[in-house]
């Protein structure tokens, strides 16, 4: 099976060659969708509670806008390089998938170092997910979607040491495309926390 | 290719059961399971109106009381009607459009086994120091460690394990009626149980998150030292309430729109007519689920968001009755100048519409908020909730099961202790509830353990449980009759009502691999169509060939252990024992991932209606 | 750039060759990103303004994200638009609720 260059005997878009294949990508839209309302209701939380900072360090105190900014633009740049290796997929180029795919895991190992960094910093300074009910809508908000991050990184490498055997097939071909969309999904995410708990944190004052 | 020339393993008695990926085998086990779970809830109501039978009774005491509202309405929700739900969408949604299994089987499996332990998990508590008593919606501060037990951690933990498994389910349902409909089978075509499990299944989807965020913030409260709900810290117990309505109104749609499918097909199959007004009821169906996320203050009236708040939520709420209402009229009108019978199963569905009509009136009642604010936290409440579950959905899951029992299990349930199994229920059930309504009018608070002699609550009190012995008797009567029926050596026919859906065109039940042939669809009532064409059976849509199915696994059932082993961990502050059960489950999913499932052929010539259809 | 994403959302593309319109999308975000920090970090912007500014940003970046990096604007997508279009729309009133009616 030749896995090290293009494959012509797999079909074109070969993750929706099969109704394995688009059954799974309806499924994970949609999960993707029930997500959105996961996220959603953490982030309307957060925003309910962010001045509740009990005596503690407020967000203005706390954040550093030059180490948010790092940490975006490492998980906005590994997003394009799943982009990337999606455009690898479609040209049913596994060495480049692989290529592609380790340089988005290795920015976001980046972006979680980053962020293990900040959380410990911040532990430091007395703002603790028992502080207050801020810090612990704070935490649960971004840690969960750290917690995402660290699972796709985990997701992607095993698909990565699978595909070494199994190459590129119809079978391996949604997986891939899959982890992608996921990928991309937790960098929407992303953006609005940095512009919600990040930029208006630094704002400070109510909301509405 | 040649990987997967094997035949069907041969796997036989329990193990079969544990390893099962087949829809048809699911929903047994749903029911199965969410029938023990009904009789476990019914005796918690048993032992509720025991103690409220007369004033001052000391059948429980009042911790234990609180345990018992608590856990009768968890189980009954969560463990009890949900799965029965789940049940018919598994036996029946399949085959209404024509395929051969759902679109995901093996997280199907993993949707019951998920369900099944997160059921046991919180049901140990009984057990295990006190079952959660903060009831079944568990406001903080109530339920947070200061006031409440260890029996909440169970509820937390033991919801999100279930919780979990309903909201893949939806997933999972939702993708096979997308893309797996027969050829010829529109959106339009699609009979109205499947089209109410589709918007059930949106429902699900978009619902359930809310949940999961809600019981993972009071789990960090109880357990981390989080201050979502804590007002010392700066937290906020409305959140909860919000978080947990946005999910707990579309939940109970998620509970009515099923039933409200059964009875659009039970009503026309018995009608001998097809339903009146198919689109209308589409569009009735549609609305309510988008209605359904735009009214949940209305259970949270009297907490103080305000006119305007209130004004909005209550207009919503009410506008839902419009739909609703065309269904109900759409079922009085295909009734009306059909050629009706009442088989068991009609006798629910028929009796299903003016009870929950009744029940949806007193809702409209509850919707008006300065009204409300006399009912709130009354027995009017709780007579409202129960006529729109036990005499809406719970009729209807019985008329379902009725219809469906000869495809699920290739017999008729006996027609004689149907008819007493529903009338002692029936009357059972109004002598229970209807009471209830002027008990709550004249004052009398939920959630009481006892109650005063002399404040005319004693007559009230005592006829509703009285009725509670009839439902007691008409429920035993049931079992009684699924023990007979299974005993019993009558087989069933393909076709035992004249149906007009496609789940009646195959053996009952059916082989295997559901349809020799995938099934062309013509239009709407896709078999009614064909058999007043004189044909014997379907059109296939395909030849004759081997069929692919998927390989059962051991694999649901481990990933399930493993969250329940995590889940006590959590329960006893265990973090050795988290992290192993996550590493079951975690274990689980790489293996699954990484270990491809070839599944097997059933060769052409096994299959065994060859040559019946051509 | 707006009628770009415009586009985009008008004519369901069936297929899409090479990484040019990804790499313009990558391209946006960047932007959009540096604008929205530079506007808290520096009072380039009036401050009642500021906040409805980098809400409007994140929106328009995530748009760009979903549409043109998840193909959110092809064929066959269509379900995938509703799915997330949904999620959004519940989200919306959660917050609005959650802003006007959690604190009296």
């Amino acid at each position: 099976m030749a896995t090290h260059h293009a494959n012509a005997v797999l079909p074109d878009e070969p993750e929706k060659a099969t109704l394995e294949g688009k059954n799974k990508i309806l499924g994970f839209w949609l999960f993707l969708g029930g997500e959105t309302v996961l996220f959603g209701s953490l982030f309307a939380t957060f925003i309910a509670l962010r001045d509740q900072v009990n005596g503690g360090p407020t967000g203005q105190e706390l954040f550093e806008l030059p180490l948010v900014a790092s940490a975006t633009l490492l998980l906005l740049t590994s997003s394009m390089t799943a982009v990337m290796a999606t455009q690898a997929l479609h040209k049913k180029n596994l060495k480049q998938i692989q290529v592609w795919l380790t340089i988005t895991v290795l920015l976001g190992l980046g972006f979680l170092g980053l962020e293990i960094y900040e959380f410990t910093h911040y532990v430091h300074e007395g703002h603790k997910i028992s502080s207050s009910a801020f810090g612990s809508a704070f935490y649960t908000l971004v840690g969960f979607h750290g917690g995402h991050v660290a699972f796709g990184i985990l997701w992607i490498i095993l698909l990565q040491v699978s595909a070494t055997k199994k190459g590129l097939t119809v079978v391996t071909a949604p997986k891939f495309y899959l982890a992608s969309l996921y990928w991309h999904f937790i960098d929407v995410v992303w953006v609005f926390i940095f512009t919600v708990v990040y930029l208006m944190g630094m704002i400070g004052g109510k909301v509405g | 290719m040649s990987a997967h020339a094997s035949h069907a393993p041969k796997r036989s008695g329990l193990w079969d059961w544990l390893t099962t990926v087949d829809h048809k085998k699911i929903a047994i086990l749903y029911l199965i399971a969410g029938g023990l779970f009904f009789l476990v809830g019914g005796f918690e109501a048993l032992l509720i109106r025991l103690q409220l039978m007369y004033p001052e009774a000391s059948v429980v005491g009042a911790k234990t009381f609180n345990e018992l509202i608590t856990m009768h309405g968890t189980t009954m929700i969560f463990l009890a009607v949900m799965p029965v739900i789940f049940a018919l969408m598994n036996a029946v949604v399949p085959l209404q459009i024509g395929a051969r299994d759902v679109a995901f089987p093996f997280v199907n499996a993993l949707s019951f086994w998920l369900f099944f332990f997160g059921g046991v998990l919180m049901n140990t508590s009984w057990f295990l120091g006190g079952a959660p008593d903060a009831g079944w919606t568990s406001y903080p501060t109530l339920a947070l460690n200061q006031y409440s037990g260890h029996g909440v951690d169970f509820y937390v933990l033991g919801l999100q394990i279930a919780g979990l498994g309903t909201l893949i389910g939806g997933i999972n349902f939702l993708v096979t009626i997308i893309n797996m409909r027969a050829p010829g089978m529109t959106f339009m075509r699609m009979p109205m149980f499947t089209w109410s499990s589709f918007v059930t299944s949106g429902l699900i989807l978009f619902a359930f998150p809310a949940i999961t965020v809600g019981l993972v913030l009071l789990m960090f409260d109880r357990l981390f030292g989080g201050n979502f709900f804590n007002p010392d810290a700066g937290g906020n117990v409305v959140i909860w309430e919000h978080l947990f309505w946005i999910f707990g109104h579309p939940e109970v749609y998620i509970l009515i729109l099923p039933a409200f499918g059964v009875i659009s097909e039970v009503v026309s199959t018995f009608s001998k007519k097809r339903l009146f007004g198919y689109s209308s009821m589409v569009f009735a169906t549609a609305l309510i689920g988008f209605l359904a996320f735009m009214v949940w203050a209305h259970h949270m009236f009297t907490t103080g968001l305000g006119a305007i708040a209130n004004t909005l939520f209550g207009l919503a709420t009410m506008l839902i009755a419009v739909p609703t209402g065309i269904k109900i009229f759409n079922w009085l009108l295909t009734m009306w100048g059909g050629q009706i019978t009442f088989p068991t199963a009609n006798l629910w569905a028929v009796s299903f519409i003016p009870t929950f009509t009744i029940g949806g009136m007193t809702g409209v009642m509850l919707a008006i908020p300065p009204a409300n604010y006399q009912y709130h936290d009354s027995y009017f409440v709780v007579a409202h909730f129960h006529y729109v579950i036990v005499g809406g959905l719970v009729f209807g899951l019985f008329a379902g099961l009725y219809y469906w029992w000869p495809k699920m299990f290739g017999k008729m349930l006996n027609e004689t202790l149907g008819k007493w199994n529903f009338w002692t229920f029936f009357i059972g059930f109004h002598l229970t509830f209807f009471p209830q309504h002027f008990l709550g009018l004249m004052g009398m608070p939920r959630r009481v353990f006892t109650y005063l002699k002399d404040q005319n609550l004693d007559v009230g009190n005592f006829i509703s449980t009285i009725g509670v012995f009839g439902m007691t008797i008409g429920t035993i009567l049931f079992l009684v009759n699924v023990a007979v029926t299974a005993k019993s050596s009558k087989r069933a026919p393909a076709d035992p009502w004249d149906g007009r859906s496609l789940e009646w065109s195959i053996p009952s039940p059916p082989p295997e691999y559901n349809f020799a042939q995938t099934p062309l669809v013509r239009g709407l009532d896709a078999f009614w169509i064909e058999k007043m064409a004189g044909n014997k059976g379907m059109t296939p849509a395909e030849p004759l060939g081997d069929i692919h199915m998927p390989s059962p696994s051991f694999l649901p059932f481990l990933m399930s252990v493993g969250l329940f082993i995590a889940g006590y961990g959590f329960l006893y502050h265990n973090y050795v024992v988290v992290v192993i059960g996550l590493i079951v489950t975690f274990a689980c999913m790489i293996a699954r991932s990484v270990k491809d499932d070839p599944g097997y052929h059933i060769h052409e010539d096994e299959i065994e209606d060859k040559g019946v259809k051509a | 750039m707006g009628a770009h994403a415009e586009e985009g959302v008008r004519k369901p593309k069936v297929k899409h060759d090479g990484p040019k319109r990804h790499v313009v999308a990558f391209i946006g975000s960047l932007v959009l990103t540096a604008l929205a920090f530079v506007a808290v970090a520096y009072d380039v912007i009036p401050s009642g303004f500021t906040v409805p500014f980098i809400i409007v940003l994140a929106f328009v970046q995530a748009l760009f994200q979903l549409f043109v990096w998840m193909h959110m604007d092809q064929k066959g997508h269509e379900f995938a638009r509703i799915s997330i279009f949904a999620g959004l729309f519940v989200i919306l009133m959660v917050v609005i609720v959650f802003v006007l009616w959690v604190w009296i």
